[in-house]
């Protein structure tokens, strides 16, 4: 088990190791000079040089690239922002912040708005999925199935509008969607988040539905539900003892995946809604070019995706006891 | 046992060479049909097949006539009505007449804000999107075969090559992989400081898309590959003194083209929304380029939801009936080819 955990941790440290430097040759070792991007389309020269030596970009790329792993590793004081503590993945161009801080400012918004979806979604999406399972053949089944099928072909950025138009704007039966912070005003929290969980999780909850119900249906027909069956065990017993715990591992898979792309920033979402989560953080950069604090989105959202692969493959040893780590 | 098709008699490439064709469910009578026909056979059978078929096939011929039918219909997407017909706008540039403005003039309405034609715009905005999907996914389909089939085919260093890439391309966000790098590649074309014309914004999507988009391919492709590869029929041509380059052509790939042509139907819906998300984010395509997703972005202002929320319509129920269509007929071609696969 240790050695599984730390095997793969270090695998996952090479993997962010090199995105690091891809990343880093995509934003700053293009031919083109980062500076321009900075400056924009109102620039002198005299701006452009005093860029290059404020962000060290008078130095060579691997110089560059090392100082950037110093200080993500040490931190550093050589910034005129002031000093910037490890992780330090240095200051944005646009607002002058420093980047690890703003991201973790950030962080609450996201995480509130992915692990209440993700709750609603993952036991929508079972219980739907599993009762069509069930009930297999019947018009709910049907009804579910056809649902889903139309539900997970829906956009967020079609759907999301659609119940701001219909359910703020025209109708004024909600507030609009906003973030309020959950210590301070555990209220406000709940009613500014529920549209965007409600539309986040509607459409995963489809592709859960759909899941959950096929894989229930391969467990069905596996050998030692069969078995199980012929044994004289009820139907209900085998549903819910044997046969539910084999149709949880592609869900689980599924799920890890979806919440740690979720946690590093439900993009579509948050823009849709106007939280100011991470997603959102890295829209804005985009249209600012800020380099500095889209590497350090890119970084954190990759580092959520390899930590939730690694707490799913932990997961199976529990759901299957066939399975070993080692 | 399993001979190898002979696809060099032309026509449609033969496919479906894990079955033999004597033990179909069709018995006997099949005898002299090549797995191709058997496949088209079942697929004309499947009525939500064909439907979905017809409605795909719908999308595309708009696409593709977009141009004629605005010349027919006598407007075009980039015509600012609020300059030219102000009388049909209020002050804040919402059509005065209800449902969006929608009149025998203009059948889909016209656009808060600017004025456009929604109609033309759509078509055109369908245009857009289904061009550059296409493209990415040849170019998907091009890569998935080429690397795909190489690391099957050889193994060993160029199977651990490929397959690390995979691995490590898999583990790059996505969605802020586009968006964070479309400024850079389109930085790499033009000059910050001059407007980024059109055609630069489209390949700078179809690169980042292709980019992240082989790998799932690739992978499917490199399996397949790999239980080919130790079937007696590629032995047989590896005896008889064939090529690799001629196995892969002639043996490998008639007999992949299933797997192949079911994921890209998967495959294609997926790079429409993607492009779209990109679009609406405000990072794909801008105006006054008509494009599907940018509609999005267009329907989510709050001079939209507050005033017109029938312009969302149209190109909301639009894409789902094209990806409810594509994933339907998706399902259908695989069964088509695979009638043993489980729902």
């Amino acid at each position: 088990m240790l050695r599984f955990l730390v095997r793969r941790t270090l695998g996952a440290v090479v993997i962010l190791f090199l995105l690091s430097v891809v990343t880093f040759l995509l934003f700053f070792g293009m031919p083109r000079d980062p500076a321009l991007l900075i400056c924009g389309k109102t620039c002198t020269p005299a701006n452009i040089e005093n860029i290059h030596h404020v962000l060290g970009l008078d130095k060579s790329i691997p110089e560059q690239y090392l100082t950037f792993l110093h200080n993500i590793v040490l931190g550093s004081d050589s910034f005129d922002q002031g000093p910037c503590p490890a992780p330090c993945f240095g200051y944005s161009y646009h607002t002058n912040e420093a980047v690890w801080p703003t991201l973790m400012d950030r962080l609450p918004t996201t995480v509130s708005l992915t692990l209440g979806a993700a709750v609603v979604f993952l036991v929508a999406g079972l219980a739907t999925g599993l009762l069509a399972a069930w009930k297999r053949g019947s018009l709910i089944d049907k009804t579910v199935t056809a649902g889903s099928m139309v539900i997970s072909s829906m956009q967020i950025y079609f759907l999301g509008p659609l119940a701001l138009a219909l359910l703020v704007y025209q109708s004024h039966l909600f507030e609009k969607p906003a973030y309020h912070n959950l210590t301070s005003d555990p209220v406000s929290w709940f009613s500014g988040l529920l549209i965007p969980w409600v539309v986040l999780s509607t459409i995963f909850a489809a592709q859960y539905t759909r899941m959950a119900r096929s894989s229930m249906i391969e467990q069905l027909q596996e050998e030692h539900v069969r078995t199980a069956r012929a044994k004289g065990m009820s139907r209900r017993y085998v549903f819910f003892r044997y046969a539910w715990r084999g149709s949880l591992i592609p869900v689980v898979t599924i799920f890890g995946i979806d919440l740690g792309s979720l946690l590093g920033g439900a993009i579509i979402t948050e823009t849709t809604f106007g939280l100011p989560g991470i997603g959102q953080l890295a829209v804005q950069s985009v249209f600012f070019s800020d380099l500095p604090l889209l590497l350090g989105v890119m970084l954190f959202a990759a580092t959520m995706i390899l930590l939730f692969n690694i707490i799913v493959d932990t997961c199976y040893a529990f759901i299957d006891p066939r399975v070993r780590l080692s | 046992m399993t001979s190898p098709p002979k696809a060099e008699g032309g026509g449609t490439p033969v496919v479906g060479g894990e079955r033999e064709p004597g033990k179909g469910p069709e018995g006997g009578q099949v005898e002299g049909r090549s797995p191709g026909r058997l496949m088209w056979i079942r697929f004309k059978r499947d009525r939500v097949g064909v439907v979905s078929a017809f409605v795909v096939g719908f999308f595309f011929l708009i696409g593709l006539l977009a141009p004629l039918i605005s010349k027919v219909y006598g407007k075009d997407p980039f015509t600012v009505y609020a300059d030219e017909r102000p009388e049909l706008f209020d002050s804040a540039g919402v059509p005065v007449q209800p449902n969006g403005g929608i009149s025998g003039e203009f059948w889909f309405g016209l656009e808060p804000g600017n004025g456009y034609d929604v109609f033309t715009k759509l078509i055109y905005g369908i245009r857009t999107s289904l061009m550059i999907s296409l493209t990415v996914t040849v170019a998907v389909v091009l890569t998935g075969i080429v690397l795909g089939v190489t690391a099957g085919y050889l193994g060993g260093k160029a199977d651990f090559a490929i397959g690390r890439l995979i691995d490590f391309l898999l583990a790059i966000p996505a969605q802020l992989f586009f968006i964070a790098s479309m400024p850079v590649v389109v930085s790499l074309f033009v000059s910050p400081r001059d407007e980024t014309p059109t055609y630069v914004r489209v390949v700078a999507l179809i690169a980042v898309q292709w980019l992240l988009g082989w790998m799932s391919l690739g992978r499917i492709l490199r399996g397949a590959t790999l239980s080919l590869r130790e079937r007696e029929f590629i032995e047989a041509a590896r005896v008889s003194g064939a090529t690799s380059e001629r196995i892969i052509r002639k043996e490998i790939l008639p007999n992949v083209v299933t797997p192949l042509l079911v994921q890209s139907t998967y495959l294609l819906p997926n790079f429409v929304t993607a492009e779209a998300a990109l679009s609406f984010l405000g990072v794909g395509i801008v105006e006054p380029t008509p494009d599907w997703g940018q509609m999005f972005a267009k329907a989510s202002t709050e001079l939209v939801l507050q005033n017109d929320i029938t312009y969302m319509f149209f190109p909301g129920v639009s894409m789902i009936i094209f990806v409810i269509a594509f994933n339907l007929l998706g399902d259908s071609v695989r069964d088509a080819f695979d009638p043993k696969s489980a729902r």
